[in-house]
Parts: structure tokens; C-alpha cells; sequence
């Protein structure tokens, strides 16, 4: 209590805004009008031509990833280092690089893509290019630190070996660790594909293109009817997605049966055709004009904008202001979670199946809804129920994050052991109680795991739903960028980079406490 | 071809691993070190490939200082250098053919390298190496169908493919049957012995390494104990050098030492057939 109070007051936590006539009229009119959903003929083509833009942005945008993330990983894993053998000259000046280079990783994901993408709209106007390069830019960051990881955690002597026979890095790298860990890589490469469409959607909301601007437009004009035939797309999109990743990787675990000297059967070159299909239709279809953005004129009004942004604004007032915006996001994320925990495991009850089969389909089905309904498109609605300001982002998180522990918290539950609540329910325990001692006590590790792990990816969450008038840091931003006070801007910008590197070093220390048997 | 002046060698943790090593090779020479476990053979092996840099004393190799050299030099000089590990650093999920035909990643310009990924350049070279040690068949194998003792020699057939002038070899048939052992020990020797190239095993079973290497040096708690021709090497010094380690010599399969196992002169390789 003694941290919720507080907690509260900074997010503006007020339930009963809810339910003020005027936010009711406002609500319940736009909700009104979602029934029936938009069915024109002109609509339908905007909306397919939306969804074929947030794919294409979300496949081009993890190409250019890749293409980032394969060197700078390459540079700066020390699984492929050949000064670390003997030790070798220049081993101070690699272990100087790589520190460089983790610190470029940082910078580029510690900003949210949708800080990239609003920033890049206003250098390359509105359009799917701001999106494709605030994707590749985050998106490298993270796959490049992830592919680095991936590579050191797994046995590195074959590549030392080569390393040691005079290999190149590139070729330990093919040879000693790809063999290992080419799977795992893949497939978190796909997973982040689906991030990725999850992402292009809502960074349409800035202006970048896609399913995201459309909806932005219909609900400036409170288009409850286009709304929610966008929202079923959303829900579609994200759900083939997931479906699709999933199928991908399920692929990926099962050995290619062959013979013959050729290293890959017929099953991996058809995906490789599709995939440089798929990227090649991309690339066409937003006709992204790649050599336009690196003219000399483009480059020079890049440096011109981006060097408005220094030096930033310290004056102590500026300061106070970022300081209770990053403050007002931190309680917008525990609030969120916190909610979103308790909802989470209320829903997961029957969404493990513990009260039959209807239940338990019902129930995944809203649980799939919630979470498949970006954050940023929940506090767009919430702003309208409750008004803006940070009680709206409150709500936006807690109804997505919801969506995704609950499926997480079900999942945690089925795969619980039943022996313990069984041999209570055994001895007559009410199935309550039983629930209580037998199940309960084997999984909380994992839940609580879990909610700070979506805590985590909250406050960066909660750092973002600002543009849409949820409160935070975002808010500060979006408004100081449209009034092109940069330097204040740049204030804000740098808040959110340390906000977020802080939560890294946060999670970090916190995971190792928790392993620690005193724990 | 190498020699190691003085050399002494201290792992991060303050363990001296190695002192006052001195010894000193021609090329085409072919060597065997013997000694009880931790005696330091796979360090001064690791010295010797250039893998690990002396703390004290200096190394030539293959004509000069190897620490002294940009990286491009080094690693040019590294190509030159074969080593058979004990527990070969093979992915498992990697192929035979692969796996073989890595032995010259170093001395291949980078896009072979990428290319032989999707289809091998050399599948002639890999399986003629991959024969000699009766492998051939299991070419396009991944490497974790292999039992251990198969996947020690896709190791060695890394090495003869590789071509080196130096071929250091460490504890290399430790997971074979004595005949096989054996056999396989002859081939990197007449192999060794046919390119010129100079030979450096370490050895686990002293019989082994009296009835295939012309010189032997023993090591014990990282120093060279003795240092000479194999007439010279006789039970007794052995003995002296495994006084520690309690019971016998380590033998192959229960010979008694000097003796030969009989499969010597009557184990003619019989050459396994290719895929093809």
C-alpha cells in the first residue's frame, strides 16, 4: 500500500473517470457505431492495400535489420575472436571495440522503433520509408545483441579451432557455429518478424504507413464502423502471423531428410524462394526509392534536423518536467501490470482448462483478442473512455498485458505437476484450498517471472503511449516535436535512453537475485 | 621447423603449467611426447600451434617469432599448422563432408568457403582423406551419427586434408581400439613422412609411441624429463616418469610394452569404399 498510494497519484489513477456522463456518451457512441463493421467496397481496398504495406514494412524492415545486426554481432561476439587467442596483439583495441559497439546496440534498441519512426517522418515526410528504417535501426540493434549472445552461449571450440587453424571469422563463423546455432537464430529471427508486424501496425500512428495511419484517421473522425473492421484485421493479422512464425519453427526443429552431397533438401530451397520473394515484393511494392534517401540533398537535411537536436535543454525546470514524465511512466507500467497480472490470472483459471472445454475456448479467445490488440491502439480507445492522461495508458497496458500473461500464466498451469493438488483433492481438500497449496506453490516463481518480465517491456511500453495523450514521457516528446522545440526534445529522448538502460541493468541484477538460492 | 627457448608458461589463475622447456625440431622430424595426465603435452601442443602465447621464454616457428607478426601474418602462419585434437571440435549437427573439407577454410579465398556450404567444392579430396582411415562411406553423415572413436578420426582426416607442413596431434586415437589406434597412428605418420611434413604427437599409451616415433620426450608436472632416440627409452625410465600415477605403464589393450600388437604387420589398411 505504502508504494501503490503513491504509485496511484502520480499515474492519476481515477476509475471512476470512467464512468462520467460525458465519457460514457463519448464511449458508448463510438462503440455503438462499431456494429455493424465497415463493409464498403472502397473501404475493403484501403484496408487490403494498409494490410499488404504493414507486411511489406515488416518483412523490409527486417531485412535491413539483418543486414545490420549479422556484422555488428560479428564484431562484437567474443565467440569469434581471433586477438583472444594466445593472447594476440591488438587484444586491448578489440575488447575496446566491442565495448564501443555494445554501447551503439544499446543506443539503437533503447529507443522504441516508434521514437525512430516519429523522428524519421519529419526528415523523409509520411510514408512506409520512416517505418522500414526506424524497424531496421531497433530491430538491429536487438538481433544483433541477441545473434551475440546466441553465438557465445553455445560451444565455441569448433570455431576457436578454426580460428586457430588460420580460418577467417566469417568462416568459423559458417563453419564452427552456424551448425549450432543456425536454428536458434533463425527462429528468433522469425519471431521478431512477428514483433515486427505487431510494430508496423501501430507505427502508422505516427505517420509511418500501413494498417496504423488508417486507423489513426478513422478514429480522429470516430469512425466506430471502419474502427472495428480495422481492429478484426488487426486481430487476423497478428493471429496469422503468429500462426505463421509458429509453422516456420516447428519446420525448422525437424531434420531434412536427404541424400546426396547437396546440403539442403527440396523443402529448404522452397522456403528460400518464398523468403526472397516475399522481400523482393516488399521492397517493390513500397517503393522505398533507396537511392533518393541517400542523396546529397536528403543526407545534408538529415544532419541539419538531427542537429537541431543539440545541445539538449538542462535548464533545471525542462529537467523537473522529464523527471516527473519518466517518473508518471514508471507508474503507468507497474500500475498496468499489476492490473494485468491479477486479470491475467483470473482469466487463466479457465484458460487452463480446469472448468471444460467451452471455458476454456472462450476464454483464449479474449485472452488472444487483448494481447492482439497493439498497446498504443488500447490507449487510443481508452483516451476516449477516460479521457487523456496517464489513467488512459494505465488501462491501455493492463488490457494488453492481460491478454499476454494470461495466456502465459494458462500455459504455466497446465504444464504445473498435478500430483500435489491431486493427492490434496484426494484427502477432501475444497479444490479452492487445493488450488491454493498444491498448485499455486509450484508456479508462482514462474508468474512472478514472468510480470517482470512484461514489467520490464512495460515501462518502455508506457514510455511511447504518450503520443497518443496517455501521459509519460511520450507525451512530453510528441507535444515538444510538434511545437520543434528539438532541444527540449532531445532532453526527452535521452530520459527515455537512460530510463530504459536502467531497466536493463534493473532486470538484470533482479534475475540473478532471483537464481541465487537466497532468493 | 620450431624450437622453444626456455620456455615457461602461467595460466591467468597462477597455475604454472610449464617451465623451462627447451626443445627444438627439423623439418620432416617426427616426434612423440608421453607422460602421466597434467603433465602439460596439450599445452605445449597449444604452444606450439601458436594458440597460446608463451608468458616467458621465446618460440620460433616456421621461421620466426609468431607473437612478433601483424594478424594477417599470423594467421597466414596458422594455415601452415594441422592440429588433431583429442576431443575432435566438430558441430555436431555438421556434416562429414564438411567437417573434412574445413581443413583448408584458411588457405580457400572466403566465397569457396561460403560456396562448399551449399555444395561441397572437393567431395574427391574429402573422401580420399576420409579412406584412409576407412570413413568413407559415412561422408555425407552428420557428425553426431558418429561414435566417438569415428568422429576422432573425421578429425584426422581434417588434418591429412588440410595439408599442413606441421601436423601436431594431441592424444589423437585415445577413443580406438588398439588395432585401429594403431593403424590410424601409421597413416599420419606415413603420411607426415611422404609430404616432408614434421610430426608431433602426443601419446597416451607408451608402447604406441615406441613402436611408431623415432624420438620421444617425457613430461612430467610441465617439464621435459628426458628428451632421446627411442633405442634409448627403455621400462625403466618409464616407469621413472609414471612413478605417480601407481600400477603399470599405460599400454594399448594389455602388451606388454615394446612389444608390438600383431595386427601391425598383418592391419594393411583395408581402404573403405567411397560413396559414389
Amino acid at each position: 500500500m505504502v508504494i501503490l498510494w503513491p504509485l496511484g497519484v502520480i499515474g492519476e489513477f481515477r476509475p471512476w473517470t470512467l464512468f462520467e456522463a460525458q465519457n460514457l456518451r463519448v464511449m458508448g457512441g463510438f462503440l455503438a457505431a462499431f456494429l455493424p463493421p465497415a463493409s464498403g467496397g472502397e473501404f475493403l481496398v484501403y484496408l487490403g492495400r494498409a494490410t499488404l504495406e504493414t507486411l511489406a514494412i515488416a518483412t523490409a524492415g527486417i531485412a535491413l535489420a539483418f543486414l545490420l545486426a549479422v556484422p555488428l554481432a560479428m564484431a562484437s561476439t567474443q565467440a569469434l575472436s581471433v586477438s583472444r587467442l594466445g593472447p594476440g596483439a591488438g587484444r586491448r583495441r578489440g575488447e575496446w571495440l566491442r565495448a564501443v559497439l555494445r554501447v551503439v546496440l544499446v543506443v539503437l534498441r533503447g529507443l522504441p522503433e516508434l521514437v525512430w519512426a516519429l523522428l524519421f517522418v519529419r526528415v523523409f515526410g509520411l510514408g512506409p520509408a520512416a517505418g522500414v528504417l526506424a524497424l531496421g535501426l531497433t530491430y538491429g540493434g536487438m538481433l544483433a545483441k541477441v545473434y551475440a549472445e546466441i553465438l557465445e552461449s553455445g560451444d565455441n571450440r569448433p570455431a576457436r579451432a578454426l580460428l586457430e587453424a588460420g580460418a577467417s571469422r566469417l568462416q568459423a563463423l559458417c563453419y564452427g557455429l552456424l551448425p549450432g546455432a543456425a536454428q536458434e537464430l533463425t527462429s528468433y529471427t522469425v519471431y521478431r518478424w512477428e514483433c515486427a508486424v505487431r510494430a508496423s501496425v501501430v507505427m502508422g500512428f505516427v505517420g509511418a504507413g500501413g494498417l496504423g495511419q488508417l486507423m489513426d484517421q478513422s478514429m480522429r473522425m470516430l469512425n466506430g464502423s471502419e474502427a472495428a473492421t480495422i481492429l478484426l484485421t488487426f486481430l487476423l493479422l497478428v493471429l496469422a502471423a503468429d500462426a505463421l512464425s509458429g509453422l516456420l519453427r516447428r519446420q525448422l526443429g525437424e531434420a531434412d531428410g536427404r541424400a546426396g552431397a547437396l546440403a539442403f533438401g527440396r523443402r529448404t530451397l522452397l522456403w528460400l524462394l518464398l523468403l526472397g520473394s516475399a522481400l523482393l515484393g516488399s521492397y517493390l511494392w513500397l517503393e522505398l526509392g533507396l537511392a533518393a534517401l541517400l542523396s546529397r540533398s536528403a543526407l545534408t537535411s538529415m544532419a541539419d534536423y538531427f542537429g537541431a537536436f543539440f545541445p539538449l535543454d538542462l535548464s533545471p525546470g525542462w529537467l523537473a518536467a522529464v523527471g516527473w514524465g519518466a517518473l508518471e511512466t514508471v507508474a503507468i507500467s507497474a500500475l498496468g501490470t499489476l492490473l494485468a497480472a491479477a486479470a491475467g490470472l483470473l482469466l487463466a483459471l479457465p484458460a487452463s482448462g480446469r472448468y471444460g472445454q467451452a471455458f476454456e475456448q472462450l476464454t483464449r479467445f479474449l485472452l488472444n483478442a487483448l494481447r492482439s490488440v497493439p498497446e498504443l491502439v488500447w490507449a487510443t480507445l481508452m483516451a476516449l473512455a477516460a479521457g487523456l492522461g496517464p489513467f488512459a495508458g494505465i488501462l491501455a497496458l493492463a488490457l494488453h498485458t492481460s491478454g499476454v500473461l494470461g495466456r502465459l500464466f494458462a500455459e504455466a498451469l497446465q504444464n504445473a505437476p498435478p500430483r500435489p493438488r491431486d493427492a490434496l483433492l484426494e484427502a477432501g481438500t475444497p479444490s479452492g484450498i487445493a488450488f491454493l497449496y498444491g498448485t499455486l506453490p509450484e508456479v508462482s516463481p514462474q508468474l512472478i517471472a514472468y510480470s517482470l518480465y512484461r514489467w520490464e517491456m512495460n515501462i518502455r511500453m508506457a514510455a511511447i503511449l504518450g503520443f497518443v495523450g496517455a501521459g509519460g514521457l511520450g507525451q512530453l516528446l510528441y507535444v515538444k516535436l510538434s511545437l520543434f522545440q528539438y532541444a527540449q526534445a532531445s532532453t526527452v529522448i535521452a530520459a527515455m535512453l537512460l530510463l530504459s538502460v536502467a531497466v536493463d541493468a534493473g532486470s538484470a541484477w533482479l534475475r540473478r537475485w532471483l537464481a541465487s538460492p537466497g532468493g | 621447423m620450431f624450437c622453444l627457448h626456455d620456455v615457461e608458461l602461467t595460466h591467468a589463475n597462477g597455475f604454472v603449467a610449464l617451465r623451462e622447456i627447451a626443445l627444438a625440431l627439423q623439418t620432416g622430424e617426427q616426434l612423440a611426447i608421453v607422460g602421466p595426465s597434467g603433465a602439460g603435452k596439450t599445452t605445449l601442443l597449444r604452444l606450439i600451434s601458436a594458440a597460446l602465447r608463451p608468458s616467458k621464454g621465446r618460440i620460433d616457428l616456421l621461421g620466426g617469432d609468431p607473437w612478433a607478426l601483424s594478424a594477417a601474418e599470423l594467421r597466414r602462419l596458422r594455415t601452415r599448422i594441422g592440429v588433431a585434437h583429442q576431443a575432435p571440435p566438430l558441430p555436431p549437427r555438421q556434416r562429414v563432408v564438411t567437417a573434412v573439407l574445413a581443413g583448408r577454410l584458411g588457405q580457400w579465398p572466403w566465397w569457396k568457403g561460403i560456396a562448399s556450404l551449399a555444395y561441397p567444392v572437393d567431395v574427391t579430396g574429402a573422401c580420399a582423406a576420409l579412406a584412409r582411415l576407412e570413413l568413407g562411406e559415412r561422408i555425407f553423415d552428420r557428425c553426431d551419427r558418429l561414435s566417438g572413436g569415428q568422429l576422432q578420426r573425421v578429425g584426422i582426416a581434417r588434418v591429412l586434408y588440410q595439408q599442413a607442413q606441421l601436423v601436431l596431434a594431441d592424444e589423437p586415437v585415445s577413443a580406438l581400439d588398439p588395432a585401429l589406434a594403431l593403424q590410424t597412428v601409421k597413416v599420419l605418420c606415413d603420411d607426415a613422412a611422404a609430404r616432408g611434413a614434421t610430426l608431433v604427437a602426443s601419446l597416451h599409451a607408451v608402447d604406441l609411441a615406441r613402436s611408431c616415433f623415432p624420438r620421444i620426450v617425457g613430461m612430467r608436472e610441465g617439464r621435459i624429463v628426458f628428451d632421446l632416440p627411442v633405442a634409448a627409452v627403455d621400462d625403466v625410465l618409464l616407469s621413472e616418469l609414471y612413478a605417480t600415477e601407481g600400477g603399470g605403464l599405460p599400454l594399448l589393450a594389455g602388451e606388454q610394452p615394446g612389444t608390438v600388437p600383431p595386427t601391425v604387420e598383418a592391419g594393411l589398411p583395408r581402404r573403405g569404399t567411397c560413396w559414389r
